[in-house]
């Protein structure tokens, strides 16, 4: 073989090799968004978002109609009171987008775009949340992007934009006057919702990819990188290491009473009672690390695994295997009316919804 | 195994980012530079391989082969095979090393795409890094600070420009016209002159010398520039290496200096 064949495969390769590295617009690059509405589900899943029925898992739209390199979706949409489903892309572009599903063009099947924001400079991977006409958008940038919902504008603007630095990963929760922000640059702040003023901001020993969760006890709870979970009083952001875990926390930590079930990545399932400030039962460990914040429906706790399982936990951490949709699952299982939906990575299908007997009830494909 | 690779590496760039205060641009440059020095001796072989062919070109008995056997290539291979033997050079010993540095190279662009974790994912797979090395803390560093003077490390490296150009994205693309430049002076300085016209090292040197800056220029133009951080210094330390030991041919440089030797040394 000359010498010149080999050179110029091996830059060919090297371009195949390098190309294939970037993710582009391909599914499959991170787990996907999932969210609904009491009769759709709405999946945003790489180069699409997906509205399929609950009925019986039909497509009934795809944004963009045609995948696009400069679009990518992973972040879970919102759905507006007005109905409109907002989500923002990881492709280039950084645009976030409100598709009207009540607009749905008849020969693409895709909906219209009632509005765009493209003033942030980073990838979409937190929700954002909607109070009073405005949207509250944290962005990978490090800004919290303030819309107004009702200026009437196609092409919006920041009304506030709100420099928290970090990268913004989760949705923002709020108590009715503060909203609270949580960063991976190991912070939590609590931003004003009427004057967008910092009240306070504090840093924490680990990265915080979760949304914090308030609790029944008026305290803010979050999990982090630092193996822990931390307490924060509202008002002033002072706060205290609670509770140590084995792995790191990534999901939000789910609410019922006075109690949290959280996990870490270490595959462990924790109960903690605020309250009395001490673990229901010893933690638990189904079979792989786990991300999504556990799911609670009635007396189920569900819980679903990278290893593609769903496991179902009583009150008292007994557990079992639920169902086995395959793949890896890394997003928070949803509540549809009866149903539970679920969206695994690397998986047949992109979505299966159950009954909560754990009995598959169908399987969204795209292609079908 | 490549995953075993790839961990390693992560590893080694998130410990000496953690070491030098959180500067992974500054990580990455010192991370290049022990590489450079891993792969010192295959670069040495490759210089000492490269110079043996050239000078096998100016070769008479070689001269002679080529065309005694022009229309006989299976009897040219075997007779070229036969001086390489009796003179003890291999073939490959020039270019072996270089496809030993695509792998790095593309190691190394997965490394750093998973050290900036720009998905979650991403930050998934390397808070692995960390359980795969326990000499790690990776909690205590993720995320890390891709700032580096005026780039951010995770995405290609672009001046903003007061107007739009549809095929640069990101603005004016320093750092790739750098890299390029760059690999131009890395190739031209290690590119010996060569008496003969006819000579096919020399011919494949001249067309690396143009590729390769083309190719690594667009790599740096649509790649994290983190990658073009590391093409830079790798080059620069090329060339040190080159001047170091006295094969840097400088006048290669020159514009029409290179053809001027040529007609110097076949007057010889």
């Amino acid at each position: 073989m000359s010498k010149k064949l080999v050179f110029m495969m091996t830059v060919l390769l090297a371009a195949v090799f390098l190309s294939g590295c970037t993710g582009g617009a391909a599914r499959g690059s991170t787990w996907p968004g999932l969210t609904a509405d009491a009769a759709t589900a709405y999946l945003a899943d790489g180069p699409f978002v997906f509205a399929v029925d609950l009925k019986d898992g039909r497509k009934l739209w795809q944004y963009p109609a045609d995948a696009n390199a400069k679009l990518l979706f992973f972040s879970t949409p919102v759905i507006t009171p007005e109905g409109l489903v907002i989500v923002g892309s990881s492709g280039n572009d950084y645009k976030l987008v409100a598709l009207n599903p009540n607009d749905i063009n008849a020969e693409t099947n895709s909906p219209a775009e009632a509005w765009t924001f493209s003033g942030a400079k980073d990838h979409w991977v937190a929700a954002p949340l909607v109070i009073d006409n405005r949207l509250f958008a944290p962005n990978a940038d490090g800004n919290l992007y303030v819309l107004d919902l009702r200026d009437g504008q196609s092409t919006k603007k920041a009304l506030q934009t709100v420099p928290l630095g970090g990268r913004l990963w989760a949705q923002p929760v709020t108590d009715g006057e503060l909203i609270f922000v949580s960063s991976l640059d190991h912070s939590v702040f609590a931003i004003d919702k009427d004057t967008y003023k910092i009240v306070w901001h504090e840093d924490l020993a680990g990265a915080v990819p979760g949304a914090p969760v308030l609790g029944t006890d008026g305290y803010l709870y979050v999990g982090s990188f630092a193996s822990q979970l931390e307490r924060f009083d509202p008002a002033t952001g002072s706060h205290q290491s609670i509770q140590k875990t084995e792995g790191w926390v990534w999901g939000t930590p789910s609410l019922v009473d006075d109690n949290l079930y959280f996990a870490d990545l270490d595959g462990r399932l924790y109960s903690f009672n605020i309250a009395d400030a001490k673990y229901n039962w010893t933690p638990v460990q189904p079979d792989g690390p786990i991300t999504a914040s556990p799911l609670v429906v009635g007396d189920q706790i569900l819980v679903a695994t990278e290893s593609g399982a769903i496991y179902e936990l009583n009150k008292d951490g007994n557990f079992k295997l639920w169902s086995q949709p395959g793949g890896k699952i890394y997003t928070t299982p949803v509540l549809a009316g009866d149903l539970i939906l679920v969206a695994p990575l690397t998986a047949d299908a992109y979505l299966y919804a159950y009954d909560q007997s754990g009995h598959q009830a169908w399987a969204f494909k795209p292609e079908d | 195994m490549w995953e075993l690779f790839i961990s390693a590496f992560t590893s080694v760039l998130l410990w000496i980012y953690d070491v030098i205060g959180h500067n992974f641009g500054i990580a990455i440059i010192l991370f290049t530079i022990l590489i450079r020095l891993v792969t010192w001796p295959l670069n040495a072989q490759q210089m000492k391989g490269a110079a043996a062919m050239q000078n096998l070109q100016n070769d008479k008995d070689w001269q002679d082969i080529q065309k005694k056997y022009a229309k006989d290539k299976e009897k040219l291979a075997q007779e070229q095979m036969r001086v390489y033997r009796e003179k003890g050079i291999n073939p490959f010993a020039s270019c072996l090393p270089t496809l030993i540095q695509f792998p790095v190279i593309i190691a190394l662009y997965q490394s750093i795409t998973r050290a900036l974790a720009a998905t979650p994912l991403g930050l998934l797979q390397l808070s692995r890094s960390g359980s795969t090395f326990s000499f790690l803390d990776v909690s205590s560093i993720v995320p890390l600070n891709s700032k580096f003077l005026w780039m951010d490390l995770g995405r290609p490296e672009g001046i903003p420009l007061p107007f739009d150009i549809a095929f640069l994205p990101y603005g004016f693309p320093l750092l790739a016209i750098i890299v390029a430049l760059t690999t131009y002076v890395q190739s031209k300085l290690t590119m010996p002159a060569s008496a003969n016209p006819n000579d096919q090292s020399a011919m494949m040197g001249n067309m690396m010398s143009i590729y390769m800056p083309l190719l690594l220029g667009y790599f740096a133009l649509t790649f994290p520039s983190g990658l073009a951080v590391y093409f830079i210094t790798s080059n620069v330390l090329g060339i040190i290496q080159y001047a170091m030991q006295g094969k840097a041919n400088w006048r290669n440089l020159i514009p029409g200096a290179q053809k001027q030797q040529q007609i110097q040394k076949q007057k010889k």
